[in-house]
């Protein structure tokens, strides 16, 4: 530590936070940068696909909640690259936490579609992973799965696996508390954590700026000493290959990242919600829609390299809606959830508490309570 | 057949009004092609077809509020041939249970009365109240056959008998939309502010005088002067020296807001009712840009495009009811304003200066205010400043920002 006396001493107006963000395919479909055989044609290809995969998943899944099918859906059309993008740059054993919007990347991490319908149907069922898989249930409460991640990271470092946890959030997680000391811990612990947030700009109705002062997200990485990276959450290679270095890093003993990937859901928060009544929804959807849609962007570069067509698509498309409906009919032929389930995986044994609870539960409903 | 029953689709709905039918009963849709749009408390929705086929019959019509589960319409899905006794309508929804609100059928419960006895009035034939109270009626002066129809005789019954009842004729049409959101919005203005109105009038030949002045100057700016910018500059000179009349009472915490910036509303008539656009920072703009803010704001207004930021953070309204008419009026505040002025007609009138009859250019102002936060003493010397201000705009002029 060095002093300094009055005439080096900076104003305390001067800044050195940066609010640029990591791009490495531009809004034109162009590249920025050379790839260095990082990202092939084979794994663009792949990207692209996945991406529409979940596209049409979740626009169907809208669609299913308002028929009635399924319960309250929260969509994440237009963060695509976000996810999909990160869940790329994991190894099949990596820890994945995601939120109720991250879909998208539990599908491309290995969940299958039709569990994600489960969820959103009402049964527990819906929160299984496949064997093998490390996918947590979907978080509802914000923020809380960022110390799990922390938690299943330091246990991997000190068992000497060679496995990194990532946790997904949003804008509105980063005003928890949880988000600080996780960041703190992974900080102190030098857990392999990736603390990957998706910026979308809205809190459901609160937009970042009057959530925080803080100029960007990223930059709170520097309170605890970590890296703070700002990418843009629209393009699919910045997200990759920043998530790709930041998993490494953690391997090697070197920390956990923050990444802030910035981006925008073009819908509702969730079904239950209507964005009209706190931004100009047309306008700003369609701005996002027409500029910087994820996919529209990857298309270009797939076109201009000869290595997309209509035709491909199309029969994307087929396969794709094909694969939906078969989940589809899958879930739907489950029983109709029990309520009392819910007490189910709390425990690997059920304590005494819980089980009263759960019996109190089921007297309830054998009432039969009829509601006119 | 597969029938769409109306889904919650805003998280604990009970209800929902269609707004809007995509398709017309005949038509061919494919499976996730919006049907029709509901709009509930919480969210307005655009509900997708479960299936492929054509929409045989739809049971609700636009304004029609639907309860959760009720059936909206029903689809002959493709390739599924129709049967013959399917033919004869299938359980249509209002014959499976009467419709009615909650209220009604706790009322019903009360009374002991069958809502599927009763004929319903109200929308796609909804038992209301008054059927239920008839009803009772009806029973009470004796089970003859005549005075216990079944339901579809009554309801044909009362459609011919209908125009026979001379004087007492009525139309029920559904509070909804913008008139309801009017109405929520008054009921609680008027409940919780304790009004108080007081009326002056002002005399307007000099500030005329003023305006066709530099009305040629602001013409060539393609800009439409009209008083309303006088008077908003008037107001807010006054508003900056009685601050209690810009300001709002906070019921949570108990405290008076005294707010230093200035967001004028100006009550304006639309087709689908009254609209309130506000021009912000008022006090920062000159005559002629708030002239051109007036004129764009109320084109928006006409056009429905205003955004909710336009219409919203007024601190202070203006109604200005003069180019229709009428000598003074009772205003009502726009919580959580705590006070608005309506402007009435300009109209020459004989009055008296220097103990002699003139004829002066005269205009009534009726000021209702929050008598919780300002005292009748402090309203009167509010309106005073405004009429010693515009009567005197060589004052108005000194005071400009």
């Amino acid at each position: 530590m060095m002093v300094y006396s009055e005439n080096q001493r900076k104003s305390f107006d001067e800044t050195t936070i940066s609010a640029d963000m990591y791009q490495v395919l531009s809004e034109q479909g162009d590249l920025l940068s050379s790839l260095d055989g990082k990202i092939d044609d084979s794994l663009m290809l792949h990207m692209y696909e996945k991406m529409l995969l979940v596209r049409l998943f979740d626009r169907k899944s809208v669609n299913l909640q308002r028929q009635g099918r399924m319960g309250t859906y929260a969509p994440f059309e237009g963060q695509e690259a976000s996810q999909v993008g990160s869940a790329l740059a994991l190894s099949p054993g990596d820890w994945m936490f995601p939120t109720y919007r991250d879909h998208a990347a539990a599908i491309v991490h290995g969940q299958d579609l039709y569990r994600i319908f489960l969820y959103w149907m009402g049964h527990v069922e819906g929160s299984i992973c496949p064997e093998g898989k490390r996918i947590m249930p979907p978080c509802v409460p914000i923020a809380t799965q960022m110390v799990h991640a922390v938690g299943t990271a330091w246990a991997s470092k000190r068992k000497g696996e060679k496995t990194a946890s990532i946790a997904y959030f949003g804008d509105g997680a980063t005003s928890e508390g949880d988000f600080h000391e996780a960041l703190n811990f992974a900080g102190v612990f030098k857990t392999p954590t990736i603390f990957f947030c998706q910026n979308n700009g809205y809190a459901i109705s609160v937009p970042f700026e009057k959530q925080s002062a803080s100029k960007t997200i990223a930059q709170r990485a520097a309170a605890y000493d970590i890296p703070g990276i700002r990418v843009d959450g629209n393009d699919i290679f910045a997200v990759y290959l920043m998530v790709k270095e930041a998993v490494e890093r953690g391997l090697r003993g070197e920390g956990p990242t923050l990444i802030e990937a910035i981006t925008f859901r073009y819908g509702a928060h969730t079904t239950a919600d209507d964005p009209k009544k706190y931004r100009d929804q047309e306008t700003l959807s369609q701005e996002w829609r027409e500029k910087r849609d994820p996919l529209a962007r990857l298309q270009k570069l797939l076109q201009k390299r000869g290595i997309w067509n209509e035709k491909l698509e199309e029969q994307w498309l087929a396969q794709m809606n094909e694969q939906i409906d078969l989940h589809l009919e899958k879930a739907e032929r489950y029983p109709k959830a029990d309520p009392v389930g819910m007490f189910e995986h709390v425990y690997a044994e059920m304590p005494w508490n819980i089980r009263e609870q759960q019996e109190e539960c089921r007297s309830f409903f054998k009432k039969d309570v009829k509601i006119s | 057949m597969v029938e769409f029953k109306l889904p919650d689709v805003g998280e604990g709905m009970h209800e929902g009004e269609i707004t809007r039918w995509l398709v017309k009963e005949g038509d061919f849709v494919t499976r996730d092609q919006p049907v029709v749009e509901v709009q509930t408390d919480k969210v307005n929705a655009e509900l997708t077809s479960p299936a492929t086929g054509v929409v045989n019959k739809m049971f609700f019509a636009v304004g029609d509020t639907v309860e959760v589960g009720a059936t909206l319409y029903v689809i002959q899905p493709e390739g599924e041939e129709e049967k013959k006794p399917a033919a004869v309508p299938p359980a249509a929804p209002r014959q499976a249970r009467a419709l009615a609100t909650p209220y009604v059928r706790q009322m019903a419960r009360e009374m002991s009365i069958d809502l599927d006895d009763v004929a319903g009035t109200g929308p796609a034939g909804r038992v209301v109240e008054s059927d239920l109270i008839q009803y009772a009626e009806r029973k009470k002066a004796g089970p003859t056959p005549d005075n216990r129809p079944k339901e579809q005789e009554a309801k044909t019954e009362a459609a011919s008998v209908k125009p026979l009842l001379l004087g007492e004729s009525e139309e029920r049409i559904p509070l909804k939309g913008i008139r309801k959101k009017i109405a929520e919005h008054l009921t609680k203005s008027a409940t919780i502010i304790p009004h108080v109105t007081h009326v002056d009038e002002l005399e307007m030949d000099a500030v005329k005088e003023w305006r066709d002045r530099i009305k040629e100057y602001a013409d060539r700016k393609n800009i439409k002067l009209t008083f309303l910018p006088f008077f908003i500059k008037a107001i807010v000179i006054a508003l900056k020296e009685f601050p209690t009349l810009n300001a709002s009472i906070d019921d949570e915490t108990n405290e008076i807001v005294l707010k230093h910036y200035y967001h004028i509303g100006i009550a304006t008539d639309t087709e689908d009712g009254l609209i309130v656009p506000v021009i912000k920072h008022a006090d920062q703009k000159t005559i002629l840009e708030l002239a051109a803010e007036i004129s764009q704001l109320s084109f928006l207004a006409r056009e429905g495009k205003l955004t909710l930021d336009q219409i919203s953070g007024g601190t202070f309204t203006i109604s200005n009811v003069g180019p229709i008419g009428g000598l003074q009026a009772t205003p009502i505040i726009n919580h959580p304003e705590v006070a608005i002025l309506a402007l009435h007609k300009m109209e020459p009138r004989m009055v008296v200066r220097n103990w002699e009859g003139v004829i002066r250019l005269m205009m009534n102002m009726s000021l209702s205010f929050d008598h919780r936060l300002i005292d009748g003493v402090t309203a009167v010397r509010f309106t005073n400043r405004i009429k010693e201000l515009l009567e005197n705009p060589n004052l108005l002029f000194a005071e400009l920002r």
